[in-house]
């Protein structure tokens, strides 16, 4: 996904809040944006989720499934936790097998099985904001932008944005977070899009020595354990046999 | 598109909006069907002009239904196309029951009476041009309540100017000596039809206009739409 020359103002007449933007997010790139308050974070966030239109410019290559967590969820609506999650996986193209699994898995993961049957507007901030991630991840997105997505939450959901960060890059999908309160810090490998006057610069982390591991797994456990090394943020460089001995 | 919609009509149920348009609806239905008979076509002619702004009004409120961070939400899960598609959708079905409920309405209250001079409308062909009549009615109030709905307007005072503006342009320029009758739904000249016999070339010229009409409504709001995210 990437920002080509953007422009956007809210607004004709309204100042240019982001000039001549012109970022990538590769496919498996985790993306920190940083900036002070106001600085136009949010904005860049609702560009690439294509919420907003560049007023000049355009967002290109937005793969086919974006999931966006906005920085509060929309608790105002007559659903429970479960029907509003369901209707979102529907919507995303589930058919009702699939939604109703995924709507199982997330809520059991994110620890919303308890408010299933909780109507939204009754849920507190951090339980909605659960939600508001559960439906970014009904499908799996080959794009994720978390705006703030550490607001609010409790401590063990808190821990969990970070490994569902790294899931979504291992499986190939480009994640976009903001924050601005220093929680991106445990995305230590990330690359940063500072936002400032309206313009955004990007920082590329100093690569850290890299060495292989080589290690044998059962063929029948290949795929999981791939799978499982990605998650933790680790690069599977090739799939081999093992030679007899 | 499909469960969009269904979340739509379900919001829009459940947050209680559906009820004030309908009760709107059926107290100008009762005035209108209460204080005499006429033959189907005429009443329904009238019935279809006074639902015009009750559907319109309908529209904006089951697409304001929705909080504007999960319309969003839907576009991003959606698409652009079949968000605006679902909303539209949700406001014709929404529209539609209001309709079969206006069409009931006048055997209720006594509102129809049977053909009574030789000439006059069989009673099947009166309802069926009603039918078409509130069909009519039905596209363009759906585009109306759209181009009011708070997606486009953005605020609940220019939503209102739209709302009220509209349905009354589309009665004041549709009077007999209107300049501009081309310029609002046929919902007017429509009732003066059925008021006698009208001929085909009458109802196709007819379905044309609110066809015309409805289509370039519904393309500005999708313009506005899309510069409006």
């Amino acid at each position: 996904m990437r920002l080509d020359e953007v422009w956007f103002r809210y607004g004709r007449r309204g100042p240019w809040v982001l000039r001549e933007v012109a970022v990538t997010a590769e496919p498996g790139q985790i993306v920190v944006i940083e900036g002070r308050n106001g600085a136009g974070k949010s904005t860049l966030l609702q560009l690439a989720a294509g919420v907003l239109r560049p007023g000049r410019g355009a967002v290109r290559d937005r793969p086919p499934v974006t999931g966006w967590v906005p920085e509060r969820f929309p608790a105002e609506q007559p659903f429970t936790v479960a029907q509003y999650l369901a209707a979102m996986a529907r919507l995303r193209g589930l058919r009702a097998a699939e939604a109703t699994a995924a709507v199982d898995g997330w809520t059991e993961r994110l620890g919303l099985a308890a408010y299933r049957h909780v109507k939204l507007p009754a849920l507190s901030k951090g339980t909605a904001q659960k939600v508001g991630l559960a439906q970014a991840l009904l499908r799996p997105p080959g794009l994720l932008i978390l705006d703030e997505p550490w607001e609010g939450l409790d401590g063990p959901t808190r821990e969990l944005v970070p490994e569902l960060v790294a899931e979504v890059a291992g499986a190939g999908g480009s994640v976009l977070v903001s924050d601005h309160r220093g929680e991106t810090a445990r995305l230590p490998d990330a690359v940063r899009w500072t936002v400032a006057d309206g313009r955004v610069s990007v920082t590329v982390p100093a690569a850290s020595p890299m060495c292989v591991v080589e290690l044998a797994v059962p063929v029948a456990a290949a795929a999981d354990a791939v799978a499982a090394l990605r998650a933790a943020g680790h690069q599977v460089l090739r799939v081999r046999q093992r030679e007899a001995s | 598109m499909t469960a969009l919609t269904r979340m739509r009509l379900a919001a829009f149920v459940r947050t209680g909006r559906a009820y004030a348009p309908l009760i709107a609806g059926l107290v100008v239905l009762g005035v209108l069907h209460g204080g005499g008979a006429a033959q189907a076509a005429e009443a329904y002619g009238v019935s279809a002009v006074v639902l015009f702004p009750v559907l319109a009004w309908q529209t904006k409120l089951l697409l304001d239904a929705e909080p504007d961070l999960q319309r969003r939400l839907a576009l991003v899960a959606a698409g652009p196309g079949r968000e605006l598609a679902a909303g539209l959708l949700a406001g014709a079905l929404a529209g539609a029951a209001t309709v079969v409920i206006g069409l009931l309405s006048p055997w209720l209250v006594g509102g129809i009476t049977g053909p009574r001079e030789p000439g006059d409308l069989p009673l099947g062909e009166g309802i069926a041009l009603g039918v078409w009549a509130h069909l009519l009615a039905l596209a363009a109030a759906v585009a109306l309540g759209a181009l009011a709905s708070r997606a486009v307007t953005g605020s609940p005072r220019h939503g209102l100017v739209v709302l009220v503006g509209g349905a009354v342009a589309a009665l004041a320029f549709g009077m007999k000596a209107s300049v501009a009758p081309w310029a609002v739904p046929p919902l007017m000249s429509t009732a003066r039809a059925l008021t006698g016999a009208p001929g085909a070339g009458t109802v196709a010229m007819l379905t044309l206009h609110a066809l015309a009409w409805a289509v370039l409504a519904l393309a500005g709001y999708a313009r506005l739409r899309r510069a409006r995210r």
